[in-house]
């Protein structure tokens, strides 16, 4: 039984990931006047793209297919290690939050390997670019999940979110709000989104991810595309399922997994609003103000890693 | 535990939390506007406090002061900075010579240190560490905010901040000063406001900026 929901979990991520992106955009366009695709324009471009030829320049390894694949299945490993609607996940016993961390690492890594493998000049700039990026939010991002363990006294992202569920949301410790606050500032660098990329750009100045991934077509640009929204959706996932658990099932109980569904996609909306409403009311900043937004994220992790010694 | 009662017993409990959150969020802040705004939510915090101590303490004199703190401090004041920041046409930018990651890192510190600096006391005289610590964690914040920022008009929010400190620590300490003091204190503060609003317009007439920074020429 408790198989059967983690697997349900690992694939419910994977099949919203292009439904959240699809309303976060339209979310956007919305506050800004236009009228927009619809939400369902995700998957409709994924089944188009694995439709269409598989394009590779002359110059490339065959590093350059397999860079895709990688992605996405590291990507979708990590998405097994995150707790959805049930206190557990499929991974959970044999992974951590480390582990999380570093399998995004991995996908992001063979990204950038596969982009300059391209051989286009803007390939190697993307790629440049996002280890910069990735290697200043790499210590936030861990020492903010670090706080946060020290406090629940267990790695796992499962026994994380059974420890922070029974406290009171009223009463909670200020390690979860500064650690919090780091994640925020990470999760918008690790996703790309507006102040530190653009998404929906393809101007040469300022995008990384899109200049990583366009020497790609077909269904390798498929499985990028699909794995950065899994990635979107696995760390809105990881925020709320770390900071703000509740409602989410501790047991196999009917009620309970049926409130859990409810209170997972209602988290999911407040994130996503929050994201379209950035997005819209801010500029992009320019590539020498990134390490200075994530130095904050930093700041702000080790004040939260700090306060676990003071508030015993 | 009735829910006023219980409502009090959180708000006492988190609004040091929050009045952290106001300062890291002021440390980040690039423009004037956005520190005007969390000065005003900073001092929200603070009546809600104050009205928490009073309810605790059955203290009607709380809720006076309570009320002045909404009127000067969350609505009056930003206010009047707003109307200065519009009449000034002035840039927006706080003129930091930190840059931002370096002052949320700095203000991080300080409130680290603050922890360190009301240890002994807060056990000794059984108050609240986390309260007494935010007071001084906003004294040395306004003091921090003072010399980095070089605009004349972050100097007065910085001492605004001081100010809600001064408060704070009498208010975690001795439960609030008699009424009579605090009406003299919010009288000086709005009337300081004023000055400096003076003063930052005299500075933008003569020198043609704000940046204080810049005003060495006035030395003897």
């Amino acid at each position: 039984m408790n198989l059967a929901i983690d697997l349900m979990q690992v694939l419910l991520l994977i099949a919203i990931a292009p439904l959240v992106r699809g309303v976060n955009a339209r979310l956007k366009v919305w506050m800004q006047n236009r009228r927009g695709a619809s939400v369902w324009r995700p998957y409709v471009d994924l089944l188009k793209l694995f439709r269409k030829e598989d394009m590779v320049p002359d110059t490339a390894s065959p590093l350059f297919r397999l860079a895709p694949v990688i992605l996405f299945a590291a990507t979708v490993t990590a998405a097994a290690l995150v707790p959805v609607l049930h206190a557990s996940a499929l991974f959970g016993v044999g992974g951590d939050f480390i582990l999380l961390v570093y399998l995004l690492a991995i996908g992001r890594f063979f990204l950038m390997l596969g982009a300059m493998d391209g051989g286009s000049s803007f390939g190697g700039l993307g790629a440049s670019r996002e280890a910069l990026v990735s290697a200043l939010a790499e210590a936030p991002m861990l020492l903010a999940l670090t706080s946060v363990a020290i406090l629940t006294h267990t790695i796992s992202l499962p026994g994380i979110v059974l420890a922070t569920v029974v406290q009171n949301p009223l009463h909670l410790s200020p390690v979860y709000v500064f650690a919090f606050g780091a994640m925020v500032l990470v999760a918008i660098a690790e996703t790309g989104r507006i102040p530190v990329d653009n998404p929906s750009t393809h101007l040469e100045l300022t995008m990384i991810h899109e200049a990583m991934v366009l020497e790609y077509s077909g269904p390798s640009l498929a499985l990028i595309e699909w794995a950065s929204a899994v990635k979107l959706t696995l760390i809105m996932a990881l925020l709320a399922g770390v900071f703000a658990p509740w409602g989410m099932a501790t047991s196999a109980s009917i009620g309970a997994m049926a409130l859990a569904p409810v209170a997972f996609v209602l988290k999911l909306a407040v994130l996503t609003i929050a994201i379209a409403v950035i997005e819209s009311s801010m500029a992009k900043l320019r590539m020498y103000l990134v390490p200075d937004f994530l130095g904050m994220a930093s700041a702000l992790a080790i004040l939260a890693v700090a306060f676990t010694a003071l508030m015993r | 535990m009735g829910l006023i009662e219980l409502a009090a017993a959180k708000a006492l409990a988190s609004s040091a939390v929050f009045l952290f959150v106001t300062l890291l969020m002021m440390a980040a802040a690039k423009r004037i506007s956005t520190c005007i705004v969390l000065f005003s939510a900073q001092s929200a915090i603070m009546a809600a406090e104050i009205l928490a101590v009073g309810y605790a303490n059955k203290s009607i004199e709380s809720y006076a002061v309570a009320a002045l703190v909404i009127v000067v401090k969350v609505v009056g004041i930003p206010y009047l900075l707003f109307r200065i920041v519009r009449n000034l046409k002035a840039s927006q930018d706080v003129a930091s010579s930190t840059t931002g990651a370096q002052s949320v890192f700095i203000m991080a510190v300080l409130i680290l240190l603050s922890f360190f600096a009301v240890a002994p006391y807060a056990r000794t005289l059984q108050l609240d560490e986390a309260m007494l610590a935010a007071a001084i964690a906003l004294l040395l914040a306004g003091a921090f905010l003072m010399v980095s920022r070089k605009k004349a008009l972050m100097q007065v929010i910085g001492l605004l901040v001081l100010e809600n400190g001064i408060l704070l620590s009498a208010l975690t300490t001795t439960f609030g000063m008699p009424l009579v003091i605090e009406i003299g204190i919010f009288f000086d503060l709005l009337m300081g406001v004023f000055l400096m609003g003076l003063f930052v317009f005299r500075i933008r007439d003569t020198f043609e900026h704000l940046d204080v920074s810049k005003l060495r020429r006035l030395r003897g």
